[in-house]
């Protein structure tokens, strides 16, 4: 179970994270959903260790992890651009987590071909990732931050760069795959309908704060506020 | 996106970092070519102002050469641009068997050394003539044609051109009014490309005019070298100079007046089966002549290598007409090819780093001076040398010379090949990496290190090969014991009889197996990658 409580992060004095506490439940999948600027992202860095806090704490399970280095908190982070390894091969990029829990070789590629099914990419393997669409591309990075199963996986805008069509497809396989793995999640969109897809339950974020949690049904009911109200489209 | 416009603007201590990367790059750029391209200004303008300049346009000879390189230089690229396109039509429109190999092709005499294509026209016995200097001209620039015509034709929306003929136009009338005016950019790039390879010819021109036909590179070099007339060389290099900046600033003007945006389709969708008999005999014919285009001239160069029994080819390793024996002319040209691509490498890696480092003012203006020796002539580069690195000490009596020069003339192309590969090293590739689990240093030795080595790898293979066929800085500093491939071919083909002609065949044939062998070798490495030429 991952619990943030009271998370501040500012750059050159400006607040991106104004005490931010959220609590994501063992196999529950939380979408944080924003407009941009409202620092979606900043929470995920802070959380995946890339960013240090200048204030609050990170807990995993009550242990705090904030001053654990990003390499060791076993947190899974997928990138909006990807950030695919230009140099690899897709199994490259695939095994890439494996490799790094010291896995040997053999059982780091049965692992890698399984992570490639779950993703429809078999046969992908020995591609370079350079001539691929992007939706073949958002599938390597998934699979490549799911294969070394991370307690827990953090989405960084995973459909953001997609188009319309493509993401309305994935969005449904990221769900699926998710719950098959009984992934405990955080996903961060700006998209209501992709956060209503995947997620159990919705945070609304604005100006580094967490206005409201819950499902999003119920915060289209009964929203905390103006804002909230016109952000989620209230009736 | 919350806060990535803060986490790239990079810290001070990474500005410091920037500036110390540079420290290298600068001081070589700084003594290697700022300040013997300023001695060569200096030659032409000290003394009584202006004289050396009225002297140059006085003289009928030079005025002579002046004109010639202006009128060769815009008829070499309207003959480049009808030679090409053929060939430039049937690739851009069309799917057929060996379509990639025939644009591979069409690129090998680019990057041959240009003493190869020169000597590759005095095996077909055309040398002395204008038609041999336009014919290499022409040889040599297709593929500028072919790849930037080609490349933007290809992808032009063929819904554009089916809209105009259901409005009534006729084929011809749709190519006239609509893909013509599309292409419009990318003529204009590949030709002032062309025009800017011919207007600079120098070792084609050489080899070819017989001391009759001139282009103001040549001119410097008879000045500087066979006359002494230094000032005068000076004046022509920096008339050079003002053609070569007149060029590129139209050039960029018209670029810009003319950024029309389109919509751009994938090749795979525009390109079709060639359908109906006089389709495919039109492809077949533009295939086949620009294939026989390329392979008449190096098939000749190949034969005229036997001529004489293989004397050529034997009086590699003999003492023959010359005082330098050829082995050590090939001995001296891969040692410095060696040497010249370590400093190149030096040098261009780390200028690759600081302009990849980000969007800082540094940075682009870096960017900007790394490219001047580019927009220089080889041969003022060569010319700067011998007027200019006698002091602190006197460096024009060492071999280190020529291999300066070459690392020199290679920097840009290692910086211009390493930089989009390193700039793929993007901190999230980093942060990616670190996510998975590695630890710093496993990031340093699985993500930067084999990305930089990449990089690397590329930009040795171009150094080497533009070090193995450098012929206008070399031909200014040479002696006779640094004596390279390439100047020891022109030495053998200024001289009269059979066995110095024989030997200059092979040479270049030598000379261009080595170079093709590197580019090939470049291009696996290169594989995949998304170059920026």
């Amino acid at each position: 179970m991952l619990q943030t409580t009271g998370l501040v992060k500012r750059f050159d004095g400006i607040e991106a994270l104004a005490g931010v506490d959220l609590t994501v439940g063992d196999g529950e999948v939380v979408a944080v959903l924003g407009p941009s600027g409202s620092g979606k992202s900043t929470l995920l860095r802070v959380v995946a260790g890339l960013e240090r806090p200048d204030a609050g704490r990170v807990l995993w399970n009550g242990e705090d992890v904030t001053d654990v280095p990003p390499h060791l908190r076993r947190f899974g982070l997928m990138f909006q651009s990807y950030a695919l390894f230009p140099h690899l091969t897709v199994a490259g990029n695939v095994a890439f987590g494996l490799r790094m829990m010291g896995l040997s070789p053999d059982e780091v590629a049965r692992r890698t071909e399984e992570a490639l099914r779950w993703v429809d990419l078999d046969g992908f393997g020995d591609r370079p990732v350079e001539g691929l669409s992007g939706g073949e591309q958002q599938r390597v990075a998934l699979a490549r931050t799911l294969a070394p199963e991370p307690r827990l996986v953090m989405l960084d805008e995973p459909l953001g760069a997609l188009d319309r069509n493509l993401r309305e497809r994935l969005v449904v396989d990221t769900r699926r795959l998710l719950r098959e793995r009984g992934a405990t999640a955080l996903y961060v969109t700006h998209d209501h309908a992709e956060a209503d897809a995947v997620a159990d339950r919705v945070a609304i974020m604005r100006d580094g704060r967490i206005c409201q949690t819950g499902a999003l049904e119920e915060i289209r009911r009964e929203p905390a506020d103006d804002w909230v109200a016109d952000f989620v489209g209230a009736p | 996106m919350d806060r990535r416009l803060d986490r790239d603007r990079p810290a001070i201590g990474t500005r410091r970092l920037t500036l110390a990367l540079a420290a290298l790059p600068v001081a070589f750029l700084g003594y290697l070519f700022v300040y013997p391209v300023g001695r060569v200004l200096w030659l032409a303008l000290a003394g009584e102002p202006g004289t050396a300049f009225t002297r140059v346009l006085a003289d009928p000879r030079m005025r002579g050469s002046a004109w010639f390189t202006l009128w060769q230089a815009g008829l070499s690229t309207a003959l480049t641009l009808l030679a090409a396109f053929p060939l430039t039509w049937a690739v851009a429109r069309y799917r057929f068997w060996g379509r990639r190999l025939v644009r591979a092709l069409v690129t090998v005499p680019f990057v041959l050394p240009t003493v190869v294509v020169g000597t590759a026209f005095v095996a077909l016995g055309l040398d002395g003539s204008l038609a041999a200097i336009l014919a290499a001209h022409v040889f040599y620039n297709m593929a500028v044609v072919v790849r930037t015509v080609g490349g933007l034709w290809s992808r032009l929306d063929p819904d554009l051109v089916d809209s105009a003929r259901a409005l009534g136009a006729s084929p011809w009338r749709a190519f006239r009014t609509v893909t013509l005016p599309l292409l419009r950019p990318a003529i204009a790039a590949a030709s002032s490309i062309v025009f800017l390879f011919t207007f600079t010819s120098f070792g084609v021109v050489l080899i070819l005019g017989n001391l009759r036909w001139r282009t103001i590179e040549v001119e410097i070099y008879h000045q500087a070298i066979t006359f002494l007339r230094l000032p005068a060389a000076g004046a022509l290099a920096v008339l050079q100079m003002v053609g070569v900046t007149a060029i590129l600033v139209l050039y960029s003007r018209y670029q810009e007046r003319r950024a029309v945006r389109m919509r751009l389709v994938a090749e795979h969708q525009t390109l079709r089966r060639p359908t109906g008999v006089r389709l495919k005999v039109a492809v077949a014919a533009a295939v086949l002549g620009t294939t026989a285009a390329v392979m008449i001239p190096l098939g000749g160069l190949v034969v005229a290598s036997f001529a004489n029994g293989g004397a050529g080819w034997r009086f590699l390793t003999q003492p023959g007409p010359l005082a330098t024996r050829p082995v050590e002319a090939i001995g001296n040209s891969l040692a410095f090819a060696a040497v010249a691509t370590l400093m190149a490498v030096a040098v261009g890696t780390l200028s690759a780093l600081v302009v990849s480092r980000g969007s800082g003012l540094v940075s682009r203006w870096f960017d900007v001076v790394l490219m001047l020796p580019l927009g220089t002539s080889a041969v003022t580069i060569g010319f700067g040398f011998l007027v200019a690195l006698d002091r602190p000490v006197d460096l024009r009596a060492t071999w280190i010379l020529v291999p300066l020069a070459h690392a020199l003339v290679a920097v840009p192309f290692v910086v211009r090949a390493a930089a989009p590969i390193l700039r793929s090293v993007r901190p999230e590739v980093r942060e990616a990496a670190t996510m998975l689990g590695a630890s710093p240093r496993r990031v340093f030795a699985e993500i930067d290190l084999p990305i930089v080595a990449r990089a690397v790898a590329v930009g040795a293979g171009f150094a080497a090969a533009i070090s193995l066929g450098e012929f206008g800085a070399t031909s200014f500093i040479v002696r006779p014991n640094t004596i390279t491939i390439p100047t020891l071919i022109f030495r053998l083909l200024s001289r009269p009889g059979s066995v110095s002609f024989a030997a200059a065949m092979a040479m270049a044939v030598l000379l261009a197996a080595l170079t093709a062998a590197l580019i090939m070798a470049v291009d696996r490495v290169r594989a995949g990658e998304v170059g920026s030429f």
